[in-house]
């Protein structure tokens, strides 16, 4: 090792020291880093879901005979809906779903036991449409239980068994990785991307900035070190941070909800180098386009709110309009949480994430070279 | 508490805004790409998903089913020649989900008898999946239905369902984000905006400057709320017209009404803006907060996963948060066309909540002053 390169690692490991030794004392931080984990932890491992539940719906049923009930009784078997409200005219099922107090309202028509033995049954289903994603799902459930039951016995033991008998044709469906698809699943393999991202995008943004203004920065610069050097410095132990965060979010969810990485650990372990490094990077990129703690902090939410909506983590991305999707490219997250969902949940190894970690290697190269043109020294 | 003290001091805001076009960009800014970012992201229409097809039959029946679902444009089909491709495609993700076709499936459906197609979905991305298992039910029903009636078979008598959604015929997913986007923007990024603007002021040393003045520590506090509530209350129907013009959603009815209460909640948010600033040394710290609180009570707000779907307690909570109510108003009007008098019970919670919060944050203010 060159005398100049030895120099140069001790520059950066004291800055890396004093920031460390900054950041255990600021105790905001610490409590955020400490509890933000837990409490999304909490809300995504127990709370957040898609799955249609308790949806409250109600039945005109103008046939009132044994058909007509054993339909509704079904419905209800099915487990994603409350007891239906009995109600007696149109009228009151506009008004129910006007007011929110029904999503679906079932019609069964006078006819219904003659049109059964017809071989012609019709029910009507209105729905309401301001809850679209419940109302498509509950859509779907309820057709499906009307389909199979004109098939007989046979689908009536088991509520929502892996089989739907879809008339003449039965459909076996298989949730691959997720069985019961729970959208826990979906949330928990990506938490560590959205923690990830409010660690480094916050930290390492309001912190240059605040030096800023405390004039600290001006002397850190007259040491005698490279404007980069600094920026190295104080960014590893917001590295080693970030492995700490990662490692306990890992262990949290596996002990909490038995929900372990699938692939390989290595490869997780190897991927989030870059995307913390290049996280990092936006941050100090960000704090050094604003020249006040109130700016950084706007930039910053303008860069936080579209990682989360683009990247996919919260919304899938294959449902963006096709103008959209590639903006979602430019962010290290996107990529993350594709490579998290194929290591964590489908089991792969690091020859299936090579290209996300390329693409974050390759973000973080560029912003490093606008971080360096940024901070060329000057003073004022 | 004077009324002229009050008018110099907005006045002094007002100048001092208009030297400071960065926050007034922000102001208008960031709730403006909120709405749009939000209006285009949900959908539940599942579109162009790639849906591996091993079709073991290649008969009549089976090239029917496949059209079927191509035809409906929710899938895009990709030929494979086994089981082992369906699998590679689901773990490296090039598709989205397999349907195998049985050998045999047209001669079984002739003779009456029920063939078993196999569909698989990556459960990876839950929401897509569930939503393509309910499209992927509906047309293998459908399908089976026809099927079977042009074939020799009777009719088996299964009923019909004849779906129609209200308010949404479409099931349209951009207006449920945009009155959403309402609550988000007014219950996390306004609160943050107020919290960092407020500290910043006290970093700054304004505050100390002022309070040298006669003006009382509530004079000098709602001199910089109120603009600030006004430009927020501006920005709502700033947003209005962009979901309007930009993403083609307007207020099913009642407009005014819908701006006048969303202003009306702009209190609740300098509240607790005013509640993290002031319990907050630094901006970093107001951020801190701002961020740890409020992201859980958007989350539990509805804004994005329907409340019912939470567990019981969850619910509770839910119920007692300000932006609960808020949403669940503005989705009311947006989409369902409700109006005072429906929305009477709504409102009277949200009033309540407001009154309360906007009681603790003076609390706190009156403490630290």
């Amino acid at each position: 090792m060159s005398p100049g390169l030895r120099q140069r690692l001790a520059a950066i490991l004291a800055i890396a020291w004093r920031e460390a030794t900054v950041l255990r004392h600021d105790r905001g931080f610490v409590s955020m880093i400490v509890a933000q984990p837990i409490i999304m932890l909490l809300l995504y491992g127990y709370g957040l879901s898609n799955t249609p539940a308790n949806v409250p719906w109600a039945v005109l049923d103008r046939s009132q005979t044994a058909p007509s009930r054993r339909l509704v009784r079904e419905i209800e078997r099915s487990g994603y809906f409350l007891p239906p409200t009995t109600i007696a005219s149109y009228d009151q099922g506009h008004d129910l779903l006007r007011r929110g107090r029904a999503l679906a309202v079932l019609v069964v028509p006078p006819s219904f036991r003659r049109d059964l033995q017809d071989g012609q049954p019709r029910v009507q289903l209105l729905l309401d449409g301001s809850d679209p994603l419940s109302a498509a799902r509950v859509g779907g459930y309820i057709a499906q239980i009307a389909h199979a039951f004109g098939a007989g016995p046979r689908t009536r033991e088991a509520p929502l068994p892996d089989t739907w008998t879809a008339g003449p044709i039965a459909l076996r469906q298989r949730f691959a990785f997720n069985p019961r698809l729970a959208d826990r699943d979906f949330f928990l393999a990506t938490l560590v991307g959205m923690l990830l991202t409010n660690l480094c995008f916050s930290a390492s943004s309001l912190g240059i900035v605040g030096e800023r203004e405390t004039g600290s920065y001006e002397q850190t610069l007259a040491l005698p070190v490279s404007a980069i050097e600094i920026v190295l410095g104080k960014l590893l132990p917001l590295v080693a941070l970030s492995y700490l965060l990662f490692a306990g979010t890992l262990l949290a969810q596996g002990l909490l909800f038995d929900f372990w990485p699938r692939g390989s650990l290595v490869a997780l372990l190897l991927l989030t180098l870059p995307f913390v490094l290049a996280s990092l990077a936006i941050g100090v990129f960000v704090s050094s386009l604003a020249h006040t703690s109130a700016q950084a902090v706007f930039i910053t939410v303008f860069f936080i709110m579209p990682s989360f909506v683009l990247s996919g983590i919260m919304f899938p991305y294959e449902f963006m309009p096709d103008a959209i999707r590639p903006i979602g490219g430019l962010l290290p997250l996107r990529w993350y949480q594709i490579a998290l969902r194929r290591l964590y949940v489908r089991g792969g190894d690091l020859a299936d994430v090579l290209l996300p970690m390329a693409a974050m290697l390759a973000i973080f190269g560029v912003l490093l070279l606008a971080i360096r043109w940024q901070l060329r020294p000057r003073l004022g | 508490m004077s009324w002229q003290r009050l008018r110099t001091l907005l006045r002094r805001e007002a100048r001092a805004s208009l030297r400071d076009p960065f926050t007034i960009g922000i102001l208008v800014a960031v709730p403006l790409l909120a709405m749009i970012l939000f209006g285009y992201v949900l959908s539940t229409e599942v579109r162009g998903l790639r849906l591996a097809v091993l079709d073991r039959d290649a008969s009549a029946a089976s090239r029917r089913l496949l059209a079927d679902i191509r035809a409906t444009g929710a899938f895009r089909i990709v030929p494979v020649r086994s089981r082992g491709d369906i699998e590679r495609g689901l773990v490296d993700g090039r598709i989205g989900g397999g349907l195998v076709v049985p050998p045999g499936f047209g001669r079984d459906l002739a003779r009456g008898r029920i063939p078993e197609v196999l569909a698989i979905y990556d459960g990876a991305e839950a929401v897509l999946a569930g939503n393509a298992e309910a499209w992927l039910r509906a047309i293998v029903a459908a399908t089976g239905a026809t099927l079977a009636t042009d074939g020799p078979l009777p009719p088996r008598g299964s009923p019909a369902v004849v779906t129609s959604a209200l308010f949404n015929p479409t099931l349209d997913g951009v207006p449920f984000m945009v009155s959403g986007t309402f609550g988000f923007v007014l219950s996390f990024l306004a609160v943050l905006i107020t919290a960092v603007a407020i500290v910043n002021e006290r970093l700054a040393g304004t505050f100390e400057q002022l309070q040298v003045t006669p003006a009382t520590t509530l004079e000098i506090l709602l001199g910089k709320l109120l603009p600030m509530g006004a430009i927020f209350a501006i920005d709502i129907a700033l947003m209005m017209l962009a979901a309007g013009l930009l993403l083609g959603v307007w207020p099913a009815a009642h407009a005014f009404f819908f701006w006048s209460v969303s202003a009306l909640y702009v209190l609740t948010t300098l509240a607790m803006g005013l509640i993290f600033s002031a319990t907050s040394a630094t901006a970093a710290e107001a951020v801190q907060k701002t961020v740890l609180f409020s992201i859980p009570i958007v989350q539990l707000s509805g804004f994005a996963f329907p409340i019912r779907n939470m567990p019981l307690p969850l619910q509770w909570v839910a119920e007692c948060l300000p932006a609960t109510h808020y949403i669940r108003f503005s989705r009311a009007v947006y989409l369902r066309g409700a109006g005072p008098l429906e929305l009477w019970p709504e409102l009277l919670v949200l009033a309540l909540f407001g009154a309360l919060q906007v009681g603790v944050a003076l609390r706190t203010m009156a403490t630290r002053a």
